[in-house]
């Protein structure tokens, strides 16, 4: 597959705080690559630099295959952009303003409002167009702003942050609609500090953390970095101290808690996990509800890796 | 072009404001105010005055009568004089005066007769006064010929008989060009107000740094976006000027629009509109808030339409605002507007302080270009 971004040696500063640290990587033709990381790890730089918005210090950075730059204007016509925040005219509708930022791209009428219709169905807007933005909810607004990037159908797409604070109905018809674009054959960087998002969406993820790559592969590559293999929760209505301590000793257990009813064991590597610590319940004669293991999450792989939480 | 569409689509919702101010133009703008230059209700009511004439109604004093009935309207029956202190207070009689016995003698031998008089508060009165005064210092000055009295009322008849015809006549002009006058400098503040809001509102609009990223980012040359903003906003500025100059058509009539004095009056509102638009850009170079737009356009319309005599004729504004308002282009716009109004021949001596007015204000849009192209630089190095 090729290659349709290059970054090689991305380093950017704003005076001492330095926001892209020595930053590479690359983005394959129809992959939807996960940019993860904390609020403030560099993403919405990164981006920026990528798309000529800003002067770096130092760096190579290309796009199909040639040299990007502020007056790249035949790469930018096939590059989509949704920043973080929203971007629209107040004093133009919903249908209107799609119109206007795929008529940047698309001189031809017949053709745009066929575009245009497209990017209302994609973003579930049809029954909004004659609305102005300021009718419209936070997660709508949203879907505007992302219908606005993409009507002109571009080759690629860049989207920062577009589910910040959008109810959990317009977050599904967002990652639905992103994952269609792919399956219609765009690339796609997508920024986020929700892991959840990136689990579902991402075919490969690059954690980020004070502007450098801490982690990079797809989702059960990164989850192989983890010590841990898997976190097994059982609710079990009561246990004595002895039987607690008891768990410490099973084989590949890291640590164990019990709060409230709630007694979660988790398991370095290691198979049979799970077997094991069902035959110890049995074995000890404790009466639990219900069991479940789960495997790491890219928090977890953040967490080790980092020392902290990806979101606080 | 998508960028002209969504120009002229954020103008469009913004109408009412053009229609507003439209309204307010054609309600203030072509009405007679009272602060109104003084000779235009000279020419439209004579002063009515009261003569009691204890004198023989023979040779200058017949002379002196016959000129005020020509020059004032004489009220006949007042007798009482507490009806007339009445009549002084409501200015319904401007000026009472008693034509003394032997005034004819007195003035034929060359002594300056005393009148009595007695006149209402108001300007009129003066007026009424001088009217008066002009027949008496007229007649004293023919009085040292030492001519006989029939003579002497022949001459000072023929005088003022002249006289008063070429002031009648400057003063219908004035009365004339005195309603389009008016007109086009109120047109200041509608001129200002209109070109201001909808420019600023829409330039800020594109302004805005999410808009401007997002432009950025696309595939328009971003120099070419802005020649196109800015050619839109000159069409709408002279879409503007049009407007109001048909308007003109409409409420001053084609016989003044389309002679020379309409002309200036033309190219006087299109060199002000050129200007007022460099203002808009200016504005809306400093202020990133469309709510502050209509404050602050309000400031610069009323201000200067205030401050430079749109509303009301600079002779009656303090000379500290009068010295201030010579630093805004307004000051020369409404300038000019009220030297067509007096003007009188078209040759290049009565021309020239028009012109110099013109290149003031080209001057003043030269100016106000450049700095704004500063400060665009230096925020777009921010940014
Ligand atoms: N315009 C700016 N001026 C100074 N510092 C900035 C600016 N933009 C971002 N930064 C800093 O750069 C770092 C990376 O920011 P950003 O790329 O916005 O992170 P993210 O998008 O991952 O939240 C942060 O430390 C932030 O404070
Ligand atoms: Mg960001």
């Amino acid at each position: 597959m090729k290659n349709v971004i290059e970054v090689k040696h991305l380093t950017k500063s704003y005076k001492q705080n330095k926001a892209v640290d020595d930053l590479s990587l690359t983005v394959k033709e129809g992959e939807i690559l996960g940019l993860l990381g904390p609020n403030g790890s560099g993403k919405t730089t990164t981006m920026n630099c990528i798309l000529a918005l800003l002067k770096f210090d130092d760096g190579k950075i290309s796009i199909f295959g040639k040299e990007m730059a502020p007056d790249a204007y035949d790469i930018k016509a096939k590059i989509g952009v949704v920043f973080q925040e929203v971007a629209v005219f107040d004093e133009l509708t919903v249908y209107g303003n799609i119109d206007y930022f795929c008529g940047l791209y698309v001189e031809d009428k017949a053709t745009r409002a066929q575009y245009v219709d497209d990017a209302l169905k994609l973003v579930g807007l049809e029954d909004n167009k004659n609305q102005y933005p300021k009718q419209l909810s936070g997660g709508l607004l949203r879907r505007l702003n992302i219908a606005c990037g993409i009507a002109h159908k571009p080759k690629l797409i860049f989207l920062d942050e577009p589910t910040v604070a959008v109810d959990p109905q317009s977050r599904n018809n967002i990652l639905e609609g992103i994952k269609k674009l792919r399956d219609d054959g765009a690339t796609i960087i997508y920024t986020t500090h929700y892991m959840e998002e990136v689990e579902i969406l991402c075919d490969r993820v690059i954690i980020l953390d004070h502007g450098k790559i801490i982690a990079e592969g797809t989702n059960d590559e990164l989850k192989a970095l983890a010590k841990i293999e898997e976190k097994v929760t059982v609710e079990v209505a009561d246990l004595s101290p002895k039987q607690l301590s008891g768990f410490e000793k099973i084989k590949n257990v890291d640590a164990v808690s019990y709060e409230d009813g709630v007694l979660k064991v988790v398991f370095g590597k290691g198979k049979n996990n799970l077997a094991e610590m069902i035959e110890y319940l049995k074995s000890n004669r404790i009466n639990y509800s219900r069991i479940f293991a789960e495997r790491p999450t890219l928090n977890d792989v953040f967490l080790e890796l980092t020392g902290k939480e990806l979101r606080d | 072009m998508t960028v002209s569409r969504a120009f002229w689509k954020i103008a469009l919702k913004n109408i009412g404001t053009i229609i507003t101010y439209t309204a307010i133009l054609v309600t203030f703008g072509t009405m007679n105010m009272s602060a109104n230059n003084t000779s235009l209700q000279y020419e439209a009511r004579k002063p009515a005055i009261v003569v009691f004439n204890e004198d023989e109604n023979v040779g200058i004093t017949k002379s002196f009568v016959g000129y005020l009935e020509k020059n004032t309207e004489i009220k006949p029956d007042y007798k009482d004089d507490d009806k007339l202190k009445d009549a002084l207070f409501y200015e319904q009689v401007i000026l009472v005066l008693e034509i003394p016995k032997g005034f004819h003698q007195d003035l034929t031998f060359g002594n300056e007769p005393e009148i009595k008089m007695r006149s209402s508060a108001g300007y009129q009165a003066e007026l009424a006064k001088v009217v008066v005064k002009r027949y008496l210092t007229t007649a004293t000055a023919y009085a040292k010929l030492h001519l006989s009295e029939e003579e002497l009322a022949k001459r000072v008849d023929a005088t003022l008989a002249n006289e008063t015809k070429v002031e009648i006549k400057s003063k219908v002009d004035s009365a004339k060009y005195g309603k389009a006058t008016r007109y086009f400098s109120f047109a200041n503040y509608t001129i200002l107000a209109c070109v201001i809001t909808i420019i600023c509102l829409i330039m800020i609009s594109f302004n805005r740094t999410q808009i401007r990223k997002r432009n950025l980012v696309s595939s328009i040359e971003i120099g070419k976006m802005n020649r196109i903003l800015l050619k839109n906003c000159c069409i709408y500025a002279v879409a503007v000027w049009l407007f109001y100059l048909a308007l003109g058509f409409i409420v001053i009539g084609g016989e003044i629009m389309l002679s020379g004095y309409g002309l200036i009056y033309a190219i006087n509102s299109l060199l002000f509109c050129a200007c007022a638009t460099t203002v808009a850009f200016l504005i809306s170079q400093l202020v990133a808030n469309q709510n502050a737009v209509n404050g602050l356009m309000n400031v610069v319309a009323l201000g200067s339409s205030f401050l430079c005599g749109a509303f009301v004729p600079a002779e009656y504004l303090p000379d500290s605002v009068l010295a201030f308002a010579h630093v805004l282009p307004s000051f020369y716009y409404v300038d000019t507007n009220n030297r067509v109004m007096n003007l009188e021949s078209f040759d290049f001596a009565s021309l020239w302080p028009i012109i110099l007015n013109m290149i003031i204000l080209v001057g003043f849009t030269v100016a106000i270009v450049i700095v704004t192209n500063i400060i665009s630089k230096k925020r777009q190095k921010i940014a």
